[in-house]
């Protein structure tokens, strides 16, 4: 009796879990480390190595799929990749976003965690010192130092799916 | 000698990007952890967030090593001269530039393309990397170096006694990593020439000799002797000091980059020549220490003489400090190499070999330090300057602010307080701002800790849901944030939901929302700053009233006035709710009622206290009322037929109110108004009594009525009778209330006590005198009157006609109302009442009353009006007879008629010798009858 007392609560725990997730947008980030190959014929290419491990200077790739889970439309949908601690962003690695043939999504990117977003390049204020004189210049900011990439889809259909990457080196 | 000055400086800063080049980058072992996550506006228009799985990915080991300074035999990276016989000494550094610990092993091998070899080649560790081989720095074969962790190696080799001047011999400082044994560095050779002439060395010493931190101070010296085979001579005009050149031995040394000169720090000796300290100011040598420190980049020790002045043997030291700068990145390497130059041919020139001697490479780097500034919005130091008061949240809600300062450290009693109305329900927010005060990026794991002021007014912030956000307050910071740039500040805030039933006000602080921002790289080093709520108001509220009543602040106007109402009715309660609180609410509306009673609430769409016309859909809830917003309805309620009398104060608001109405907010159920009315009930009489009766009597003879009497007021009924209208006094009329089986005079019959919706019988008996005559007809009026507790009297009639008749023949026509043609289902004992479609079935009885033979007995019954014939039937206790049917009187058929038209009576006669006519032969004897049944169905 205690058995079945338990798997009940057990079902009902599953049941209250799943009606309380309610996921309307499910997010799936995998990464791989990129290997580059040359054939037999010398041609070059890459291969994609579960990104278990990786050594400093390597490539990780990291892959973000989105899927409209619900039946209705989502509106303003931002998919955000944080470039993780211990990797620097690669540049030019974090593709246009083809949602259809008229619209396309260039990635933003934020170099302030994440609070705020920008067509490359960016830039930020910093204080410099002249002469004894403190002054604001406007400096740009160096790939490197980007902490979040972002695609802003404007909807999201029921259903659909978007697929969205980029790489990263480890430092 | 400006040549060899850039080329040193070439060679540091070559050193110096080297250093950050070849980091070690992020250490084996760590996690790289990543989790994406997204925002979206869903089909409802509200924002919302969601987060990806997370991903780990470990860093691997990757070894890496140098050997510096780099040389080929045929170019080597350092050349040193020394006696034959005497050892000379190659300074090497060898630096771990991997992710991960490793050991070095070292060996020296011999030159192959050089004059000798050395007759002993031996590796020191110098261990406080002073450029020399002190007392108790042991031979090495190896160096365990941490990951970005440098040694001081010196390779001592010995020339063999007796080479020649000039002769040269090569020895390589070789390295292969033990972690990684592909890993060599075998390009470090260093040459050795023999002299009997001068050799000015230089050993140079920083102390300490390892990490510093900005505003640290390093003690340089260096110091050497003449470990040649002859003095060392004057360089003619080896130094211009304060305009006047300056012949001599030079030994100098540049402030490194990232530290300043410590003023007053410089002495210097020497065992031969006349010495005096110089400085570097603007380019050219002075004499005379500057005010400004920052002013002097190098420093110089001028041993003035002439020839060959420093004999062998002769020392030399020159000390002096440094301040290491502040701000200066970790991680920097803060680098100094001296250099002596001294005539040892006696040509009274430098340049030529071993006449400028540098110094072994003393490397200091800067340690990381840890520091962090986090406190309110735009003022990370709580110092109270550039503090930004305002924050608007996501929803354009803008937030106001004051800040409590605290500039002594560890600052961690600053504070953000919220200077608006906060309402249970409400999402708050706390824009802080933190600032990485390091020297190197840091990263920081931010601690959220909620704070209950007073544990003990059962106000718990606990209960609030709290979450780090990034500085837009939509996107949700998970994991630590950074890495920061030293000076570079991270804007963020927390967002706090306060449940919708929360309320607070009133001594202390409603909650402290604390945030310690603790470093990533020293984890001892944190500062905490705090949002606070005084008081948390509550967000909900409701105000039920009568129409035009809510929301006025006035509780006494709240409560319906009283109605009354018959059984059957319906009352109207008009009323009004209005969301009081703060936050947009939806309530439930409910009623408590008599039991049996029906109530259901209707919207009052256009408010005007009336049911809306068409009827709308009844309603369960107000639908969602903003703050302030006003809903109108209306509580119909159904009084059942037979409810009782109900008698109240008439007072709404008091205890016996009957009819209660309760709003409840969904988000906050403890929020509830109830208002009340009393809906009395009136006292109603109505007495039924039918029906009336027709009959026929002979005289003398005697007649009974069956009456019924019904109470269909609510209250029992206490029912006497009493009789009018009868013209004929000898006839006599009684009244039976048991059945018939006592009879009394109608007026003295006791009364009888009906319950509301009861029913009895009565019976009226008619004794006719003999004599009377034939046709004569009394009308007599019989009455039931009752009376109630509380209701009016009432009463309510029945006539009785009843008609002599001639011989013996009486008549009797009853009715019954059936719902079917077979009459199975009797609606009305007596068909008083009927509905359309119903039937009705009449028994018409032609008795033989008398003692003789009656003739051609013969009954007729039209079809009434506003019904349809649906059958006919006829029977006789006769034995042996028969009856005819007829729907004109004259002609005669076995066969009951089907149909009748309006007005049509139909005929059944007695043919009691069954010959097929009616005539005088056909004789209903004593005692027998004659029946017609009779089934008409209600038009």
């Amino acid at each position: 009796m205690k058995e079945n007392r338990f798997l009940w609560l057990l079902l009902f725990a599953v049941l209250l879990t799943a009606w309380a997730g309610q996921e309307v947008l499910r997010l799936e980030l995998s990464s791989y480390r990129v290997v580059q190959t040359t054939n037999e014929k010398g041609e070059k290419a890459e291969a994609f190595l579960p990104a278990v491990s990786a050594a400093p200077g390597e490539v990780l790739e990291w892959r973000l799929r989105a899927a409209n889970l619900s039946k209705k439309v989502l509106h303003d949908v931002s998919l955000v990749i944080p470039i993780p601690k211990g990797t620097r962003y690669l540049p030019g690695s974090a593709a246009e976003l083809h949602l259809d043939d008229e619209i396309k999504v260039r990635p933003e990117f934020s170099f302030d965690g994440g609070a705020t977003f920008a067509y490359p390049p960016l830039f930020k204020k910093v204080i410099v010192e002249e002469n004894g004189i403190k002054k604001e210049k406007r400096q740009e900011v160096k790939p490197e130092e980007y902490t979040h990439a972002r695609w802003l889809l404007p909807a999201l259909a029921p259903g659909q799916i978007v697929n969205v990457r980029l790489r990263t080196v480890v430092r | 000698m400006k040549r060899t000055t850039l080329s040193k400086a070439l060679v540091l800063a070559l050193l110096f990007v080297m250093g950050l080049v070849l980091a070690a980058g992020t250490p084996a072992g760590t996690e790289i952890r990543n989790q994406a996550s997204a925002s979206y506006t869903d089909s409802a228009g509200q924002p919302q967030t969601t987060t990806s799985n997370e991903v780990v990915t470990m860093v691997q080991p990757v070894y890496d090593f140098t050997i510096t300074p780099n040389g080929t035999e045929a170019a080597p990276g350092q050349t040193k001269t020394g006696l034959q016989g005497a050892p000379v000494y190659f300074n090497y550094t060898v630096t771990n530039n991997g992710n991960t610990p490793d050991t070095i092993n070292l060996t020296a091998p011999q030159g192959s393309s050089d004059d000798f070899d050395f007759d002993s080649v031996k590796i020191y560790l110098d261990t406080n990397c002073n450029g020399t081989i002190d007392p108790g720095e042991a031979e090495v074969s190896s160096v365990d170096l941490n990951a970005d962790e440098s040694a001081c190696v010196i390779v001592e080799a010995v020339i063999p006694a007796g080479e020649a001047d000039g002769h040269k011999g090569h020895a390589n400082l070789s390295g292969t990593s033990a972690g990684d044994s592909t890993l060599t560095d075998n390009d470090n050779w260093a040459e050795a020439v023999v002299t009997s002439k001068a050799v000015l060395d230089a050993a140079k010493s920083a102390n300490p000799s390892g990490e510093v931190a900005p505003g640290d101070t390093i003690d340089y010296s260096i110091q050497g002797s003449n470990k040649g085979g002859s003095a060392a001579g004057a360089i003619t005009g080896v130094a211009t000091v304060d305009g006047t050149a300056k012949d001599g031995i030079l030994i100098s040394d540049e402030i490194p980059a990232g530290t300043t000169y410590v003023l007053g720090s410089a002495s210097g000796s020497a065992g031969g020549g006349t010495t005096s300290v110089i400085y570097m100011v603007n380019g050219s040598w002075t004499a005379t220490e500057p005010g400004t420190a920052s002013d002097v980049t190098k420093v110089g020790l001028l041993i003035e003489g002439t020839g060959a002045f420093f004999p062998q043997g002769a020392q030399y030291q020159l000390n002096f400090q440094v301040t290491v700068n502040a701000g200066t990145a970790a991680n920097t390497a803060i680098e100094n190499t001296a250099t002596v130059e001294f005539d040892a041919d006696g040509d009274g020139n430098g340049g030529g070999t071993g006449e400028e001697v540098d110094s072994n490479t003393t490397s200091n780097p800067v340690a990381a330090v840890y520091e962090v500034a986090n406190g309110p919005q735009d003022d990370p130091d709580s110092d109270g300057t550039g503090f930004t008061s305002t924050y608007t949240d996501p929803s354009g809600n803008t937030w106001n602010y004051s800040e409590t300062t605290d500039t002594t450290d560890p600052r961690d009693d600053d504070a953000e307080t919220i200077t608006d109305d906060v309402y249970g329900g409400d999402t708050v927010f706390f824009p802080f701002t933190l600032e990485n005060n390091g020297n190197t990026p840091d990263s920081y794991d931010l601690s959220l800790n909620i704070v209950d002021p007073d544990t003990t007014d059962g106000a718990d912030p606990s209960t609030w849901t709290c979450q780090v956000m990034a500085s837009d307050g939509t996107t949700p910071i998970s994991g630590s944030i950074g890495p920061i740039n030293p000076g570079d500040s991270f804007d963020y805030v927390v967002k706090c939901s306060i449940p919708a039933d929360y309320e607070e006000t009133g001594g202390s602080d409603a909650a402290h929302i604390e945030v310690t921002a603790t470093s990533e790289g020293d984890p001892n080093v944190s500062n905490k700053v705090t949002g606070i709520v005084t008081d948390v108001q509550s967000g909900y509220g409701v105000d039920a009233a009568d129409h035009g009543n809510s929301n006025d602040n006035d509780p006494s106007n709240d409560n319906p006035p009283a109605q009354s109402a018959d059984p059957g009715d319906t009352v109207t309660v008009p009323f009004d709710v209005t969301n009081t609180g703060h936050n947009p609410d939806t309530y439930d509306l409910t009623t408590d009622l008599p039991t049996g009673w029906g109530g259901t609430v209707y919207p009052d769409s256009d408010c005007d206290g009336q049911m809306d016309d068409p009827a709308p859909a009844p309603v369960a809830d107000t639908g969602l009322l903003n703050e302030g917003e006003t809903a109108c309805f209306v509580l119909v309620v159904d009084v059942p037929d037979d409810e009782s009398p109900v008698d109240l104060d008439g007072n709404p608001g008091t205890t016996d109110d009957n009819v209660k109405i309760t709003a409840t907010s969904n988000a906050d159920p403890s929020v509830t108004d109830t208002i009340s009315t009393d809906v009395e009930v009136n006292a109603v009489s109505d007495l039924d009594f039918s029906p009336d009766r027709n009959g026929t009597v002979t005289s003398p003879g005697t007649i009974v009525y069956t009456h019924t009497v019904t109470n269909n007021g609510n209250e029992d009924a206490s029912v006497t009778f009493s009789q009018s209208g009868s013209t004929h006094p000898t006839w006599t009329y009684q009244i039976s209330t048991d059945g018939g089986n006592t009879w009394t005079d109608v007026g003295s019959a006791s009364a009888i006590t009906l319950a509301p919706g009861a029913s009895q019988d009565v019976q009226v008996r008619v004794i006719v005198p003999d004599g009377e005559p034939i046709g004569a007809i009394d009308t007599n009026q019989i009455s039931a009157n009752a009376t109630y507790t509380n209701a009016p009297a009432d009463s309510a009639s029945v006539t009785d006609t009843t008609t002599v008749v001639g011989g013996d023949l009486r008549v009797e026509k009853k009715g019954e109302t059936c719902a079917d043609a077979s009459c199975t289902n009797v609606t009305s004992a007596d068909a008083s009442e009927a509905k359309p479609g119903e039937y009705i079935h009449y028994t018409v009885t032609a008795s033989n009353i008398g003692t003789a033979d009656l003739k051609k007995v013969i009954v007729s019954d039209p079809l009434p009006g506003h019904t349809d014939f649906v059958s006919v039937s006829a029977s006789t206790s006769v034995s042996g007879a028969q009856v005819l049917f007829s729907t004109d009187g004259t002609t005669w058929s076995t066969s009951a008629p089907t149909s009748l038209s309006a007005g049509q009576a139909v005929f059944v006669a007695l043919d009691s010798d069954s010959n097929g006519t009616i005539d005088d032969s056909d004789l209903l004897p004593p005692g027998e009858s004659i029946t017609l049944e009779f089934t008409v169905q209600v038009q």
